[in-house]
Parts: structure tokens; C-alpha cells; sequence
């Protein structure tokens, strides 16, 4: 019997991956995803750097003026300064406030650790125009009227869920006997915190602190009633440059944002490694 | 040497005096009036020359606030102690305020001497407090377009305007507010002809709808509408930069969108609120202001530039076209009217 010669084309299937559907799904899928998350982004870029008096599309042209006109302003200026500072008072006192509510709750021996979980994750379930109301109306009947630090402790509110959420994650996966056998070998119990616990939910911890300072540097509900006069954070400035002035420095004060948040995240991966916490 | 007793009397004394002086030397040094105040080209103007020259004239500090909402942060201080000394909003907002006791109901020439030369519809009864400025609500529209110049609110309705005329969300905006009432009025008995309303805003889908003003000035600049319903100092503002819109006042009238100033009644500084109204109704502050923003003032005494004297409200005839709504009458139906207006434009 002779033997056939193999063709091109009988060849060619031997090299190539067969064809996935459910493949093809998944990346079509993910593919929307980020376009869906991105495509906001990449518009806002685009008004931002439109030169016309107005917020218009197709853009005309390329142009920094709103860039240039968000920095010449005090009031943006001055707003961006504050929110900065607020959200990195906010990132401290979320950090230290959540990652000790955090390890409160995970050893499990505390009475009522239901209610109390409950307890500190209720600034999530209340609309946030609501506990700023209640706030700015227990400052002022308390009279101490609408300090900063008031602002930067409602932010702090609810912020700390979120490192509380973060590090109870890591707590969940945290092997107790590491710290009995450090104790065992003769360090002291606050030895044994900040050489072996601190060390290990460190990135539960920093990923609530990045979220404690997003959450801060964009919160406007919150900071609604509570700022003063010549204290407006970013968001509340900006909400209110709008209702009367509706141009390009808005997307730029949105770009400032957007990357401020980002480099923010970025020096923290370069510091602590968050990459650590996605692995989990 | 001071005896025992003799160093008691002195100390109570000199206690007494510091108790007793203390108000006074507090007051002086902490007369602080607190209002409130519009953004944008407004509270550049009020920042940079109109505040600074009231602090030095009456030796005081005024704390402007431009972050809303102003009136449900009043609603939320104390009544004996209020969060505003003078409340600086249009008239719908004042009329709630005044219901609740938040401010005053009247403002005389007795407190504020600048009143008496207001125009009447600035101290009328559809007005809590006292309008210092008022803007003329009709249609803006764009002149590159081939539209002819709207001459009456039915203009608005044009098949050709479909898709392209531009109103308010009127929940939130009082403009979206007084073109409802319009409508009442144009094609029905009146401005509280709601059913007439509703039926003419059916008639005017499909249109545009914002929330703010400045939003609408931005839609006509960029020709995403090209008609809408706005106030004349919207587009006047932009006099001068080649922008292809203008203004049209319909030959039914216009509608008054009222800069009101009023004092609450438990303001601890009442008689510096009342200097800082007099003060605003001054006719130099009024001219700087009116020529700043393309308002027109309430003080008949004030003689602008002839470009804005031309275009703004600054006569009797003039001011006689202002249609002034009843705020209270609408105000204690606004739960319902909402609750159609919504059903209605939905989509």
C-alpha cells in the first residue's frame, strides 16, 4: 500500500490551537470590562486637553490651557493641597483605627464579635449624605462648629471599614502558630506584633490605606456639610465651579485626580509590594 | 500693705469689670458676618473687590460660603444660633426658608435705608427679603442656525427644534421651574395652569435638559442645542468673544430670576447683616456688579454703561416686563408637580 503524502493542508491542524469558544468568551469578556473602566478615563483625558470653551466632542485640538488654568487658580489649588493633606491624616488614622479593629475581631475570643463586625462596617451601609448631615449637625449643636479635624475624623469613618475588610482578609489566611512559636522562643508579646504579626498583614493593612486614601481624596457626600470657607476640598470645589463654569479645567482637575490616586498606589507597590495582597 | 479683704474687693472688681467689658471686646474682635454666595465670575468680583472694601469699612470679617447646598446646611443649625447671617439665594429657596422661620419675612427702608429706591417688584409680595439683582428668564439661541429671533415661549415648540431645544431638570432647577409656569401661562389660564403645563412640556419632548444654567450656556456655545430657555446674563456674558448666540425676550414677558438677600432672624450680628445689604445695594457696588455679570440692579439710582444699559433691566418699561411667580403657591406643590414632571420627560 502506498503511503499518502501529507498535505499542507492536513499539516497545518498538528501546529495550530484548536479553537476555543470559551477562550475567545473570556478575553472578548475582559476585553469589554476594561473598555467599559477605561473608556471614562480616556474621555475625560480628551476634554481635558480640547482647547474650546466647552466640553464638546469630537475635540478640535491639543492644548494644556485647562491644565495651565487648574494650577493658576488658588481655589483648585489650595482645595488640591487640603484634599492631599486631609486623605494622608485619613490613610494614618484608618490604618491604625482599622488594622487594631481588624486583628480585634479575627482572634475570635472577642464577646459580641458579630455585632461588633456589624458595628464597624455600618459607615458602609448608611448613605454617606446622611452621616455627613449628622455629623455636621452634631458639631454645630456640640459647638465646636466645622473644624478640619472634624472633616478629617468623618472621613476617617468611613475609611476604616475598608482596612478593616482588607486585613481581616489576610488575618482570614494568617497561621497563629507563627507568633505562639515566637512567643515559645522568648519575645515579648509586642516583639511578637511588630516583627512577626505587623509583617504579615502588612498588605492588608497598606491596600485599606490606599483605599482609605482614595476614598478620602475623592469623598464629596461626606465633606458636603462639613466644610468652611476657604476650605473646600478638591470634590466640593469642583462641584461647585461647575454650576457655574462647565469648561475643560473640570476634566483637568479629574486628570490631576485620577493620576495623583494613581501615584499613590504606584509608590506604595514600590514600597511595601501590594502585589503580595492580590496573590492571596 | 493691702489687707486680705481690700485684695478680694479688688480681684472681684477688677473680675466684674472683665465680665462686664468682655462682651464688647469680644464682639469687636471677633464681628464676624457669615453669608453666603455665589461662584464663577460672581464670587471672583465679590473676593477680589466687593468683600474686601465691606471688611475694611466695617472693621469685620466676612466669611462668604459658595459650597451648596446653603439651605438645608441652615435647616440643619440651630435656629438660635444659625450657620448664615444673610442668606443669598434666588426667591423659591428664600420662600421655603421663610415658612420654616429661617429668615425674615420683610426687609424696610427702616433697616436696610438703600430699599427705598429699589424698583417695586425688588421688595414685591412675591419676594421674602429684598431682590438686590434680577436676571430675565426667556430664550437663548443660536444665530448660525438660520432660526429666526424667538418672539414668543411657543417658539420653543418648532417640530424643527426637536432634539435640539434645551430646558432644566425641573425638580432641581428653579429656571426649569418658571418655564413650567410659563407654559401655564401661554397655553393654558395662567401660571398655576399646571394641566396646561403638562400638557405643552409633553409637546416639547424630545428636548435637552440640565441641571444648571452654566450647563445650558456650555449646550449652546457648543451647538448641541440651539434654542433653550436661559437667562439673559447667561448669554450676555459671553458679549465680545464672537460666540454665535444671543438673547430673546418673548413678547409675553419674562420671568424674574431674583438675587435675594435676606438676614435670619437668629443672626447674633443683625445690624452688620443689615449694613452688608445696604452696602450691596449701593449704587457703585451695584454698578460693578451688574456690568461684572450681566445682572440687572434693583437700585433705580444706578446708571450703567450704555452697552448694558441697553441690554439690561434699567428702567420702569423695562422692569414692568418681569413676571414675578408666586413661589409660595408652587413651593407647596412641588412633591406633585416633581412627581408628574418626572413621569413626564423620563427618557
Amino acid at each position: 500500500m502506498k503511503a499518502q503524502a501529507p498535505t499542507v493542508a492536513s499539516a497545518a491542524p498538528a501546529n495550530r490551537a484548536p479553537f476555543d469558544a470559551g477562550r475567545l468568551a473570556y478575553l472578548t469578556l475582559n476585553g469589554l470590562l476594561l473598555l467599559f473602566l477605561l473608556a471614562p478615563i480616556a474621555i475625560v483625558l480628551i476634554f481635558a486637553l480640547n482647547p474650546t470653551p466647552y466640553i464638546s466632542f469630537p475635540p478640535v485640538g491639543v492644548s494644556l490651557r485647562w491644565f495651565q488654568k487648574f494650577f493658576a487658580t488658588p481655589e483648585f489649588t489650595n482645595a488640591l493641597t487640603l484634599s492631599l493633606w486631609i486623605a494622608g491624616c485619613v490613610l494614618v488614622l484608618s490604618v491604625v483605627i482599622g488594622g487594631a479593629c481588624a486583628l480585634a475581631l479575627a482572634r475570635g475570643n472577642l464577646p459580641g464579635r458579630g455585632w461588633l463586625t456589624a458595628f464597624f462596617m455600618s459607615p458602609l451601609m448608611l448613605p454617606a449624605i446622611l452621616t455627613g448631615l449628622a455629623l455636621f449637625q452634631s458639631f454645630l449643636l456640640s459647638g465646636v462648629g466645622r473644624p478640619v479635624w472634624g472633616l478629617i475624623l468623618a472621613h476617617t469613618l468611613v475609611a476604616v471599614p475598608y482596612v478593616i475588610r482588607t486585613t481581616l482578609a489576610v488575618l482570614h489566611n494568617f497561621d497563629h502558630r507563627i507568633e505562639e512559636a515566637a512567643a515559645v522562643l522568648g519575645a515579648s508579646p509586642v516583639r511578637v506584633f511588630f516583627e512577626v504579626t505587623l509583617p504579615l498583614i502588612r498588605p492588608g493593612v497598606f491596600a485599606g490605606g490606599v483605599f482609605a486614601f482614595i476614598v478620602s481624596f475623592d469623598q464629596f457626600p461626606v465633606s458636603l456639610f462639613l466644610v468652611v470657607p476657604k476650605g473646600e476640598t478638591l470634590p466640593v470645589v469642583l462641584f461647585n465651579y461647575m454650576k457655574f463654569d462647565l469648561d475643560g479645567a473640570i476634566a483637568a482637575a479629574s486628570m490631576v485626580s485620577i493620576l495623583l490616586a494613581l501615584s499613590v498606589v504606584l509608590v506604595l507597590e514600590r514600597l511595601i509590594g501590594l502585589k503580595a495582597y492580590v496573590k492571596l | 500693705m493691702i489687707s486680705r479683704r481690700t485684695a478680694l474687693r479688688i480681684g472681684a472688681g477688677v473680675a466684674a469689670a472683665g465680665a462686664l467689658g468682655a462682651p464688647a471686646i469680644l464682639h469687636a474682635q471677633t464681628k464676624t458676618l457669615k453669608i453666603t454666595t455665589w461662584g464663577g465670575k460672581w464670587g471672583e468680583i465679590m473676593k477680589a473687590t466687593v468683600l474686601p472694601a465691606f471688611e475694611k469699612e466695617f472693621k469685620c470679617t466676612v466669611q462668604a460660603d459658595q459650597a451648596f447646598p446653603y439651605v438645608p446646611k441652615l435647616q440643619a443649625s440651630p435656629k438660635n444660633d444659625p450657620l448664615y447671617d444673610v442668606l443669598h439665594t434666588n426667591s423659591n429657596e428664600q420662600w421655603n426658608c421663610v415658612v420654616e422661620g429661617l429668615v425674615m419675612d420683610r426687609i424696610t427702608p427702616k433697616e436696610v435705608p438703600n430699599v427705598a429706591d429699589v424698583y417695586p417688584y425688588a421688595v414685591s409680595d412675591k419676594i421674602v427679603g429684598v431682590s438686590i439683582f434680577t436676571s430675565a428668564i426667556g430664550l437663548g439661541y443660536r444665530t448660525d442656525k438660520g432660526l429666526a429671533k424667538p418672539t414668543s415661549w411657543k417658539d420653543l415648540a418648532d417640530p424643527k427644534l426637536a432634539g435640539v431645544r434645551g430646558s432644566y431638570i425641573i425638580p432641581v432647577n428653579s429656571l426649569g421651574q418658571c418655564h413650567l409656569m410659563m407654559l401655564g401661562k401661554i397655553y393654558g389660564k395662567g401660571l398655576q395652569d399646571l394641566d396646561a403645563a403638562y400638557k405643552a412640556l409633553e409637546q416639547l419632548k424630545p428636548i435637552k435638559l440640565v441641571d444648571f444654567t452654566g450647563q445650558m450656556e456650555k449646550l449652546l456655545l457648543s451647538g448641541e442645542v440651539s434654542e433653550a430657555v436661559i437667562h439673559d446674563s447667561g448669554i450676555y456674558r459671553y458679549d465680545g468673544q464672537n460666540q454665535p448666540i444671543d438673547f430673546a425676550s418673548p413678547s409675553e414677558g419674562v420671568m424674574a430670576l431674583e438675587q435675594v438677600l435676606n438676614v435670619t432672624p437668629g443672626s447674633k450680628v443683625k445690624e452688620l447683616a443689615f449694613a452688608y445689604i445696604d452696602y450691596m445695594l449701593r449704587p457703585d457696588v451695584q454698578k460693578l456688579l451688574a456690568e461684572g455679570v450681566w445682572y440687572s440692579p434693583s437700585n433705580k439710582k444706578v446708571k450703567l454703561g450704555p452697552k448694558y444699559d441697553e441690554k439690561l433691566l434699567t428702567t420702569e418699561a423695562k422692569v414692568a416686563t418681569l413676571i414675578q411667580p408666586d413661589w409660595k403657591w408652587y413651593n407647596a406643590r412641588k412633591e406633585d408637580i416633581d412627581a408628574r414632571v418626572t413621569k413626564i420627560l423620563k427618557g
